[in-house]
């Protein structure tokens, strides 16, 4: 009776310590998912003109993030993510006032190790300064402009010195340049007027292009600028008529690409017209629609991938998802989100705090294989590949007409200077 | 393409922007005449116009420039379409006027003028949620029809562009002279207490007032879709701008001054673009905007000495 009794009181209390036990461990180990998640920026313009091309950047990302987290995610952390809109109503498509404000609310919070994004140069010049104050990585999978990285114009886009800006494209300073060489040599052209529409990626594209042309002997018969607002291009396009250049080279984005293309199609139907990635995407394909859209030309700053066997499974996987055809620059997100995936892990697994500085260092010795080949980057954060492929908008009645691959087909590599 | 073709072309282009930026205008100065209210929900009136516009098209089975449509047909579809486009924002206009406006009339100070800012960004942001950001490919059933001078091209769209507002201006001059209703405005605009004392409805008027300009409003936004192919929430802002740059230029308040002030930014615009660089085109407008005002502080047909007291 009294064995029962102690017995039982032994019992109880064994009892009661197994319970706190179990307490204290689901206590510890919910602690632990809660220090065992990081977050990732993505800053996009997701509304607006470019819509339609952000959202195919950010199905990249998210595709790359969803995999890794259905692995268990990286090296024991759950990767979350913090989504910006960097586009405003007030300027219909990308607003740079927007992607500063996004990005200081982004540093602010300090479980964000590095971010992914921009889509554009625009957003780009107006978030680097305030990421390199805070020591926080981005890397872009489409913006362009060469300013950004360029080491001669460090103090203005990153005061504090190390290269806070990576990318998984190339820049303008090969995209303009390698295009006015296919003007040149593969299309024969002589004369040339150009047009750019007063954005950061705009104007530096049609500039890049502008002085690679008169290198090429191409006479650049005028340039003027577009008010992406304006909705009547029609005098500058009589103006352009009346020189008779053999093309016309426009630098600059959807908003005002849509409306030149459908006034171009009136006024100067067979002129040669091109453009560089700002009109290659699915934005400036159903904005403009067929048949204004027919015959322009477009790049892409990095090697063509969606019909590339490599990322036929990426491809398959993103169509299935998200019911949208990628572009190249889905998988030039999806790879950029591998690179600092990439760069979290190898923190982690070399025992040191996985945190802002860390991850970006981490980033810039990257050498990681991916679907457009081994990525590695610079001192500046510019990949090392630069590769500028070449398009031309064909309408093919056999595929829907928003199918950017078989709407747009990939027409080949465009000559290095 | 010879420097008079050149010029031609340009002119053509510069009197269809006129003739938009003319109907805009009309809208600005007619509420200003009455009430001395800048309208800025006129803007975004013209935006709206030229969806409900495009989505009555949309519903009669026109989708972008698939379907064309030639002579009668053509005519008639434009004209139902336009009518009920101007029935549809004229009722808009009307709305906003009397729920929106009443209330503060001759309240005194920035109040109402800030109203209308506010209601201008309701209907833009209305439009912007529910349609989405991106370019409208618009619905188009005109034929493309070109007649050509050498190199410069006429194309019916222009002609249908020219057609619509100078029928809509003589039908406003003639309603504005002519009509007892028309009468009664021009006696509010000159005096507002005198024509409520010999009988005048100023309610009636003022509400009438705004149904006719965004009526107006309305069938610019119509011709600016068939024009460019294309409509965007945004589409109110350049053109609202240059608009009521046109009325100011023209001397508010005036109505034949909107439509001389309308064509004139047009014009500007075309062979400013032509002649300097389509980059200065603000420049250029407001540059000469300043200098009319400064020898003529009330614009080119505004007269000097104001009726009101």
């Amino acid at each position: 009776m009294k064995q029962s009794r102690h017995t039982r009181r032994v019992f109880n209390f064994a009892a009661v310590a197994s319970v706190a036990a179990l307490a204290g461990v689901a206590g510890i180990s919910g602690l632990q998912a809660q220090s065992k998640s990081i977050k990732l920026g993505i800053t996009l313009p997701l509304t607006g003109a470019d819509a339609d091309d952000a959202a195919k950047i950010e199905h990249g990302f998210q595709l790359a993030i969803d995999d890794a987290n259905a692995k268990g995610g990286v090296a024991g952390y759950k990767i979350e993510t913090v989504i910006f809109d960097s586009a405003t109503a007030t300027a219909g498509q990308y607003d740079p006032a927007q992607a500063a404000t996004n990005t200081k609310k982004l540093i602010s919070d300090p479980a964000v190790v590095a971010n992914l994004g921009p889509q554009m140069s625009g957003e780009g010049k107006a978030m680097t300064p305030i990421l390199s104050e805070a020591d926080l990585a981005t890397i872009t999978p489409s913006s362009t402009n060469p300013d950004i990285t360029n080491p001669a114009m460090a103090g203005t886009f990153k005061p504090k010195g190390k290269a806070i800006y990576f990318r998984t494209v190339t820049t303008d300073a090969f995209q303009g340049p390698n295009m006015a060489n296919y003007f040149a040599q593969n299309l024969k052209v002589k004369t040339v007027y150009v047009l750019d529409d007063s954005g950061a990626y705009g104007v530096g594209i049609a500039d890049s292009f502008q002085k690679q042309a008169e290198k090429d002997g191409i006479k650049v018969l005028g340039r003027d600028q577009l008010n992406p607002k304006e909705a009547d291009y029609t005098t500058i396009l009589t103006k352009i008529k009346g020189l008779k250049p053999d093309a016309l080279y426009y630098g600059g984005v959807a908003q005002a690409g849509v409306k030149l293309a459908k006034q171009a199609y009136d006024i100067i139907p067979n002129m040669i017209k091109g453009g560089g990635d700002g009109i290659q995407g699915g934005s400036f394909l159903k904005g403009g629609g067929f048949p204004a859209v027919e015959g322009w030309y477009s790049t892409n700053a990095g090697p063509h991938l969606t019909e590339d066997p490599a990322a036929a499974a990426f491809v398959k996987a993103f169509q299935d998802k998200y019911k949208d055809v990628p572009s190249d620059y889905s998988i030039t997100a999806y790879d950029a989100a591998q690179v600092v995936l990439d760069a979290i892990k190898r923190v982690a697994d070399s025992g040191k705090e996985v945190n802002r500085a860390n991850v970006r260092d981490a980033m810039q010795t990257s050498n990681l294989k991916t679907l457009q080949g081994v990525v590695s980057f610079d001192e500046n954060g510019d990949i090392k590949d630069r590769t500028v492929s070449v398009f031309q908008y064909k309408h093919d009645a056999k595929y829907p007409d928003d199918d950017l691959t078989h709407q747009n087909p990939y027409i080949g590599v465009a000559p290095q200077s | 393409m010879e420097s008079w073709e050149i010029l031609l072309q340009q002119v053509i282009n510069g009197l269809s922007l006129g003739a938009m930026y003319a109907l805009l205008a009309l809208g600005f100065t007619m509420v200003y005449g009455i009430i001395e209210l800048i309208n800025f929900a006129h803007f975004n009136i013209f935006m709206v116009g030229s969806f409900i516009a495009m989505w009555l098209m949309q519903l009669m089975g026109f989708t972008g420039q698939t379907h064309i449509l030639y002579g009668l047909p053509l005519v008639g579809l434009l004209v139902l379409v336009l009518c009920a486009t101007m029935l549809s924002t004229g009722a808009l206009g009307a709305l906003i006027e009397r729920y929106g406006l009443r209330a503060l009339r001759g309240v005194s100070g920035t109040a109402p003028m800030i109203t209308t800012i506010g209601l201008s960004y309701i209907l833009f942001n209305v439009i912007l949620l529910t349609t989405g950001a991106d370019t409208k490919n618009y619905s188009n059933p005109m034929p493309n029809i070109r007649w050509e001078f050498g190199d410069a091209v006429l194309r019916l769209r222009e002609v249908m562009l020219w057609g619509v507002s100078v029928v809509l201006m003589i039908a406003l001059h003639y309603f504005v002279r002519r009509t007892k209703m028309g009468k009664a405005m021009q006696a509010t605009a000159q005096d507002q207490e005198a024509a409520r004392m010999v009988g005048v409805d100023v309610d009636r008027v003022v509400i009438i007032t705004f149904f006719i300009g965004s009526a107006l409003a309305g069938a610019a936004g119509l011709i600016f879709g068939l024009y460019y192919n294309y409509t965007s929430f945004i589409i109110g802002y350049t053109a609202g701008l240059r608009a009521f740059t046109a009325a100011v230029l023209g001397g508010i308040g005036n109505i034949p001054g909107a439509m001389l002030g309308g064509v004139l930014i047009g014009l500007i615009e075309s062979l400013g673009g032509q002649y300097l660089a389509v980059r200065w085109t603000d420049v250029i407008i407001f540059s000469i905007l300043v200098l009319v005002l400064v020898f003529r502080p009330t614009g080119l047909l505004g007269r000097a000495a104001p009726t009101k007291s």
